[in-house]
């Protein structure tokens, strides 16, 4: 972005295809930035050359949102950057407008000629407007409101040019706000306010009036200021506000020759579908099987892609190990740093999945009426509808489902979705069940027409999720407290999606996630590598039986720390061999498998794990009896169902919270609760009197 | 009899202004005021609701809860607690 290029943001509501026109005017390529100390994020881009601007132009894209007044992040984000707080302020905004619905979407017109800045309309989705029957006459608009309007179809690139000739004439014509600007702050705002800029006065009200003053940064000056207002004509001033813009609105729909009456002809086909798609049955049976194949894409589509990227991984790393000499050096590469790429690889397909999936469902409109659908559910918990999605990943994988909570706006509500995803039972946890079921269970034992292996299965999905429901409810009312967040959400018209939208959109997220989660992802595999592999083992006496010789992996910093652990894992029914397992299996659950196989000096992985069944099944006490029981089995995979055994996951969260405190509380409170939880399954077990 | 006291209670209160979580699907009602806590109570006016304005609940979900609104050309989804907010008169 050269310096001196004119910036300009880019504004509007959800859904009225600002994205698409983002990417037209920048051909796609931009940088995203975020602002300091929230999660939402910014777009930036230069206008494409291919548009000729007569000029260079930075264009920012502002989240989307229906107002500027700060009820979440994304409004205040939204006005910070348009005030030039934090940031140079725009020298003009480009509001893009859904033509068949001004209705709704000039209240945010209303509000940026508050804020004075030079303002462009790009009337979008010209050609649904006239389909719709409201076509609109652009030059009355533009006299109305005071403003150049420019008519575009960002789908086509119909107008673009048109646009970025008006942009790149910018100063050189009277823009003349004034009067609209006159009737909307013709009311001063109260007394004590009267120091500050008129838009920032009332943005400031309005946040005081909503009890959200923390997203604003006001100083301590604006806050005394605002103390002295007094609660409830902060209120009522702050509804006055909103009832004044809406009046202008009115006006300006008046001279248009629009009626501002209940009727919505753009929804009519809209309404249409929905009398199937929100139909309380076709519309729940629909909704059933649209999250099964979302779930079925990540959980199994996914899997051979993964299979790949693993094969690919075995065998780079089998390639280095013929070049270079056996060593430590080659260590560190093969298991360390290959093995690290490979643990940030393999989740690419399943985000690019659920992104992909996320995207459609967004784009189409469809995933407004599932949250529509589950909202009353989702309530229960103190949660937004659409939290159910990121949720029912979780049972695929953790790692996706988290990226997915940003549908979620509010930050509180993400945070507590995102506190809750790790306890949803993953795919990776299936792995430790099977083997330790399979090892430690009575093939055989049968309960009615179910297996005992089964039913012990289904018991560990049941826990992990009465037990992600019980913690957000809890997060909920405690540390992440708040009020269940309004729904207020919008069921926009259903539209074909852009695939080159979504998939832009799937590529900047699992980029953004190789590049910053993975990292992190990257260092950790070297550091468990290096302590599970350090010390290294004298040479062993070969008359030394192998049962009785310690693995190699017993001698590592990690097995000590396991040996150390034995005294704590005793009253969940454990060894120090599965606290070292434990202990590897933070890389990943599943890799829980392969570690306790190494300790045993067993070659095993997820797929074949017949000779580490045995072992353990096979393995003695001291006093003689069995070392593992299905008690014993049992605690260990409640344990796995409240650990959080994962760096993956913390990296992610770090990513998403931009912050290690909430990591750190995630991991510390799943393992002391899924310690707790498995020595009182093991005890309560042994007091009933099983082995 | 209790049938028909309650019948008779419903058509005395039938003119008299509910809020929008009392409306029948299909039906219309004018917005005369809106309450709740403040961020509510904007976010509501903002989406449209504003004193005036006439309201048409489209249906319910189908768990009963939310209620999904037409306002302003657009279709909005509310809970019935928060609709419970808007005071309306049937129009």
């Amino acid at each position: 972005m050269s310096a001196g290029a004119l910036r300009v943001a880019l504004a509007g509501n959800p859904n009225v295809g600002k994205t698409s026109l983002f990417n037209e005017l920048t051909g796609a390529r931009h940088k995203v930035g975020n602002y300091a100390g929230v999660t939402v994020e910014t777009r930036e881009g230069a206008v494409a050359a291919r548009w000729r601007p007569a000029r260079a132009i930075t264009v920012i894209d502002l989240p989307g949102t229906y107002s500027l007044t700060p009820v979440s992040e994304d409004e205040a984000v939204a006005f910070r950057c348009l005030h030039g707080d934090g940031a140079p302020a725009p020298d003009l905004v480009v509001l893009v407008v859904d033509a068949a619905n001004l209705a709704r979407n000039l209240y945010l017109a209303a509000q940026l000629c508050e804020l004075g800045r030079p303002l462009v309309l790009a009337l979008n989705m010209m050609d649904v407007a006239a389909a719709a029957g409201v076509p609109v006459d652009v030059d009355a608009l533009g006299r109305a409101l005071g403003v150049p309007v420019v008519p575009t179809v960002a789908r086509t690139g119909e107008g673009v040019a048109a646009l970025v000739e008006r942009i790149g004439a910018f100063g050189q014509e009277l823009w003349d706000m004034s009067e609209v600007r006159g009737r909307l702050l013709s009311e001063p705002p109260p007394g004590p306010l009267r120091g500050l800029g008129p838009a920032r006065a009332r943005w400031l009200l309005a946040a005081q009036a909503g009890g959200t003053l923390e997203l604003t940064g006001a100083s301590a000056a604006e806050r005394a200021a605002l103390g002295e207002v007094g609660e409830e004509a902060a209120r009522s001033a702050a509804a006055a506000q909103v009832v004044a813009r809406y009046a202008e609105v009115d006006r300006v729909l008046a001279a248009i020759g629009h009626m501002a009456g209940d009727r919505a002809p753009a929804m009519d086909r809209s309404a249409r579908i929905d009398r199937v798609l929100t139909h309380r049955v076709w519309g729940l049976l629909i909704f059933l099987l649209v999250m099964a194949a979302l779930f079925q894409s990540i959980f199994s589509w996914a899997e051979p892609l993964m299979g790949v990227i693993e094969g690919g991984i075995a065998w780079l790393s089998g390639q280095v190990k013929e070049l270079l000499a056996p060593g430590v050096f080659t260590d560190l590469l093969t298991e360390g740093v290959i093995a690290g790429v490979g643990n940030v690889l393999v989740f690419v397909p399943q985000i690019a999945l659920l992104f992909l999936f996320i995207g459609l469902l967004e784009d189409t409109g469809y995933m407004a009426r599932a949250a529509f659908l589950v909202d009353r559910l989702m309530a229960r918990v103190g949660l937004h509808g659409k939290a159910f999605v990121p949720l029912l990943s979780g049972y695929a994988c953790a790692i996706p489902a988290i990226l997915g909570t940003r549908t979620i706006s509010s930050f509180r509500d993400r945070l507590v979705t995102i506190m809750m995803i790790p306890f949803m039972s993953c795919s990776a946890r299936l792995p430790v069940y099977v083997l330790l079921i399979s090892a430690l269970f009575d093939g055989d034992a049968r309960l009615g027409p179910f297996s005992q292996a089964s039913l012990v299965l289904l018991l560990m999905y049941v826990l992990s999720t009465v037990s992600a429901l019980a913690v957000g409810a809890i997060y909920k009312r405690t540390i992440l407290k708040g009020p269940t967040p309004p729904l207020v959400l919008e069921l926009p018209p259903y539209r074909l999606p852009r695939v080159r939208n979504t998939l832009l959109q799937v590529y900047d997220r699992t980029a953004d996630f190789v590049r910053d989660a993975g990292t992190v992802i990257l260092a950790m595999t070297v550091v468990l590598w290096a302590l599970l592999s350090f010390p290294k083992p004298p040479e062993a006496p070969a008359d030394v039986d192998p049962v009785e010789q310690r693995s190699p992996i017993a001698y590592s910093v990690g097995g000590r720390v396991g040996q150390a652990m034995e005294p704590l894992l005793e009253p969940m029914g454990q060894d120090f061999r599965m606290g070292i397992a434990i202990l590897g299996s933070f890389a990943a659950r599943e890799v829980f498998v392969s570690t306790l196989g190494l300790v045993y000096g067993i070659e095993a992985d997820d797929e074949d794990n017949v000779p580490l069944r045995a072992a353990l099944r096979e393995a003695k006490r001291a006093d003689g009896g069995p070392r593992y029981t299905a008690l014993s089995g049992l605690a260990l995979m409640v344990f796995f169902v409240y650990a959080c055994q994962c760096m993956s996951t913390l990296a992610v969260v770090r990513r998403e919270t931009r912050s290690w405190r909430w990591p750190l509380l995630m991991f510390v409170s799943m393992t002391a609760l899924a310690y707790v939880m498995a020595v009182l399954v093991y005890q309560v077990g042994r007091w009933l009197g099983y082995p | 009899m209790r049938l028909t006291l309650r019948a008779r209670v419903v058509e005395a209160c039938r003119d008299l202004p509910s809020s929008l979580a009392e409306l029948a699907p299909g039906k219309r009602a004018r917005v005369t005021a809106v309450e709740g806590g403040g961020g509510l109570m904007l976010r509501l006016l903002e989406m449209g609701f504003v004193p005036g304005t006439v309201v048409t609940l489209v249906k319910r979900a189908p768990f009963g809860d939310p209620l999904e609104f037409q306002v302003r050309g657009c279709h909005v989804s509310l809970r019935a607690a928060e609709a419970g907010w808007i005071q309306a008169v049937p129009a």
